[in-house]
């Protein structure tokens, strides 16, 4: 009987329901339709088949760069948040300094969070080219090289590029997450800390770290979603030439169902994806539940 | 006490002096060496050791006993080419070389029109300054702490640390621009890339060098000019740290504390230089001519000629269209996110109900996935609901992906304002919507327009969906518009900056307007309360 409607009990849910509609429309049920179709036969002009087990996963795993997509991406993911973390972290230490003009080092330093990635991409892209190159053009001039260098000599160091636009463009998220830690942190903490004879890096480990040790958590769960799914830098500047040597899951998976027009193993793909991102995200989950509790 | 600190004056002037003293010194020193060709003599069709080749040596040594006798340090050294001709006989090209090396030291430019000379002279200048300021702050009151100083002699003692700032600053300017004139400029003007100015800068060197005799030989003398700086000019930088360190010394007191200073900012200016480097390279990309764009010998600094025209081709190349599509792209999904999220913020923030830790492991996990892996499951999406290649469709999935985010830091900005004022509106007779809009929600003004611009951000930077679902050039949001200026086979560099600078700058703006909300928010707008 719906007589008993009690408008006290459902009003939440009514205030939530555009919200999940949304997500549920555009979230939820393209995540369903992958899992659908990785499980399904798919010809080459799209056309859905029958059921067939995991014949898409099979193909997925045997494919001849599977390998060496996995392992670049294992490296993209380590070496960018790695990395990233732990110069945006020193960044974030000095810009809680005092110091004349830390409003505008702070404007400027934010700047690569706010620009688009393929903007960055290509900026870079066009400051490494071999024969007309920013980059040689300023060292040349500047006389620190004699000759033009070719920064983009094999495949190798192209990724090391790759990753360090990937770098340069998640320092700002870690940086300010960690300002905003160190930001809520006592001077009197400090205070009490050099009273005690703490020198710099026993204020750092015993004062600093503990107390931005929530941001620097959600930074780095964050970062390495993000990070996995990075599409735009690597897209840009190599598309995973050569024979995706370069190329991270995501650029690959793009490639083979957009390109290649191999849309059953690029399904499978995806939901392998899924799945490591749940991971991820059942761990951040964890720990933020865990946070709420306290 | 006051002999103290006088002992321990005198001790950092002695440094200062000293450091004076010795670079001086240095600055007379043999520093850098040139190396001129100045006699070449090619003998063909020869094996090392037989006649033809005893009579070409013979020559050149005859050129480098002249040579000698006029006092010049010259060397010989011959080059031995070997190849087997049409009949199987292995002959040889033996090149006889005669170079010339000198060695000048820093002084030896002073009365040159170089423009490194400038910086040698302000080099000059800046020691001696330093030098008598110090001793001119320093007369009378030696004995004087910092903090008591009158204020001429704390001016005093400070331009004497500023001087020797400078004189350490113009070192590294003099190296590179030495560098600059004798190898850079030198290959331009003689690989003849490079015209103009060619015939001031090669008598200067001509006379710098050889004292005018090289004449009208300069140019194939000039072309195997190679020059060498000894590790002695770095010697002299370290000299001139030792001036700054006595003149710190007597200004502050502590070095330690003020050379962590100097670090701080040190590390903060390269940070900041590194950060702004891609920007500056597409703000003068943007502003050069496609030629210069493609050629690295003609660069410098600054583009040769500002082409503001650029901005004004692209006007006819479909920007302004691609730039509304991502104007309506990103303004429709921050009202949309917007409209859903604060209600859904709010039930988040103000109520109680069974599944609200569901729902915010619900939206946190939509945030994990950023619309890559769901590419093909959203493509088939907007094929049925025939939204494929729309504004529209881009619209509504930048909604769904960002609800996280909005929802995230709405939260966040409720719960930390107290409830008691909307309880007032609601006893006053309120209801639960209007004392929402008339109360809660102008307090929270800042944390809705952070969250507004982030969204907005977000959708308008948003690429990878965008490249996928959109294939009708007039339906592109500006990201996937300026990729159609790198095509496969030709990059127009210009343009795709030009493009890229006019929407990065809008939202590049933006972004620093929220930039002190948005990562408190983000950090801790979640999980507050």
């Amino acid at each position: 009987m719906y007589t008993s409607f009690n408008r006290s009990k459902w009003t939440p849910y009514l205030w939530l329901l555009p919200s999940i509609a949304l997500i549920a429309i555009f979230v939820i049920y393209p995540i369903i339709l992958v899992f659908k179709l990785s499980f399904s036969e798919i010809s080459k002009s799209g056309v859905v088949g029958k059921f067939n087990g995991f014949q898409n996963y099979i193909d997925a795993v045997n494919l001849p760069a599977f390998k060496t997509v996995m392992l670049n991406t294992l490296i993209w993911v380590i070496a960018v948040v790695g990395l990233s973390t732990v110069i945006g972290f020193i960044i974030a230490m000095v810009l809680n300094q005092k110091f004349h003009g830390r409003k505008i080092a702070r404007s400027i330093l934010v700047l690569p969070w706010a620009t688009s990635l393929v903007i960055q991409a290509s900026v870079w892209n066009y400051i490494i080219k071999y024969e007309y190159g920013n980059l040689n053009d300023i060292l040349l001039n500047l006389g620190v090289i004699k000759q033009a260098v070719n920064w983009r000599s094999s495949f190798q160091i192209e990724f090391i590029w790759e990753c360090g636009v990937g770098i340069f463009v998640t320092i700002p998220f870690v940086t300010f997450c960690v300002l905003a830690g160190l930001q809520s942190v006592d001077d009197s903490l400090y205070e009490a800390a050099i009273m005690d004879g703490a020198g710099f890096w026993s204020k750092l480990k015993n004062v600093t770290l503990p107390m931005v040790r929530p941001s620097l958590t959600v930074s780095t769960v964050l970062n390495i979603i993000y990070v996995f799914n990075s599409f735009p830098i690597i897209y840009t500047m190599t598309k995973g030439a050569p024979a995706n040597k370069t190329d991270t899951m995501i650029t690959f998976l793009y490639m083979l169902s957009f390109y290649d027009r191999k849309k059953g193993p690029a399904t499978a793909l995806s939901v392998i994806g899924f799945l490591i991102l749940c991971i991820c995200a059942g761990i951040y989950m964890f720990g933020v539940m865990r946070k709420e509790e306290k | 006490m006051e002999r103290e600190i006088k002992k321990q004056n005198r001790l950092a002037a002695g440094l200062l002096l000293l450091g004076l003293v010795l670079a001086l010194v240095v600055m007379s020193l043999p520093m850098y060496s040139f190396q001129a060709v100045v006699y070449t003599k090619k003998s063909s069709n020869t094996t090392v050791g037989d006649e033809k080749y005893q009579e070409a040596l013979a020559q050149a040594q005859e050129v480098l006993e002249e040579y000698t006798s006029q006092g010049f340090q010259v060397e010989l050294s011959e080059d031995v080419l070997e190849r087997t001709n049409s009949k199987g006989e292995t002959t040889s090209l033996v090149t006889f070389t005669i170079s010339e090396t000198q060695t000048k030291n820093l002084f030896s430019f002073l009365g040159q029109p170089f423009a490194s000379a400038h910086v040698l002279r302000i080099m000059l200048a800046c020691m001696i300054l330093a030098a008598l300021c110090m001793l001119a702050g320093l007369a009378k009151t030696s004995g004087t702490l910092p903090k008591y100083l009158p204020k001429r002699a704390k001016m005093l003692r400070s331009a004497s640390g500023w001087f020797s700032l400078i004189a350490l600053l113009t070192v590294p300017v003099f190296a590179m621009m030495n560098t600059y004139t004798f190898s850079r400029r030198i290959y331009l003007y003689s690989n003849d890339l490079m015209q103009e100015g060619k015939d001031v800068l090669y008598p200067q060197i001509d006379r710098f060098l050889f004292g005018g005799s090289a004449g009208d030989n300069i140019d194939s003398v000039l072309g195997k000019l190679s020059f060498d700086c000894s590790w002695m000019l770095w010697l002299l930088m370290i000299l001139f740290f030792l001036m700054l360190l006595g003149a710190i010394q007597i200004r502050f007191g502590t070095v330690k504390s003020t050379l962590l200073r100097g670090l701080l900012y040190f590390f903060i200016i390269i940070v900041c230089i590194v950060t702004l480097y891609p920007y500056y390279v597409m703000l003068i990309t943007a502003l050069r001519s496609n030629a210069e764009t493609l050629d690295m010998y003609f660069l410098h600094i600054f583009p040769s000629e500002w082409k503001f025209q650029n901005l004004i081709d692209i006007i006819n190349r479909g920007v302004p269209r691609y730039l509304l599509n991502s104007l309506m792209v990103a303004g429709g999904a921050t009202i949309l996110a917007m409209l859903c999220g604060i209600p859904a913020a709010y039930a988040m923030a103000r109520m109680n109900f069974a599944g609200k830790k569901l729902f915010l492991g619900f939206i946190i996990m939509s945030q994990m996935f950023s619309p890559v892996v769901l590419l093909i499951g959203l493509s088939q999406l907007m094929t049925t609901m025939h939204l494929n290649d729309s504004v529209l469709g881009l619209m509504l999935i930048n909604a769904a992906f960002n609800q996280a985010f909005a929802i995230w830091l709405l939260r966040g900005t409720f719960v930390s304002i107290s409830p008691e004022m909307e309880q007032a509106a609601m006893i006053d007779g309120c209801s639960t919507m209007g004392s929402m809009t008339r109360v809660l929600l102008p307090m929270a003004a800042p944390g809705i327009v952070t969250a507004l611009i982030f969204v907005f951000i977000n959708a308008w930077n948003e690429y990878t969906i965008s490249t996928v679902l959109i294939s009708t050039s007039s339906n592109r949001p500006i990201t996937v518009g300026i990729t159609q200026f790198s095509s496969f086979n030709m990059i127009e560099w210009e343009y795709l900056f030009a493009a890229s600078l006019i929407a990065t700058i809008p939202v590049v703006i933006l972004f620093i307007c929220i930039e002190k909300h948005l990562t408190s928010g983000l950090t801790s707008g979640g999980v507050k309360g």
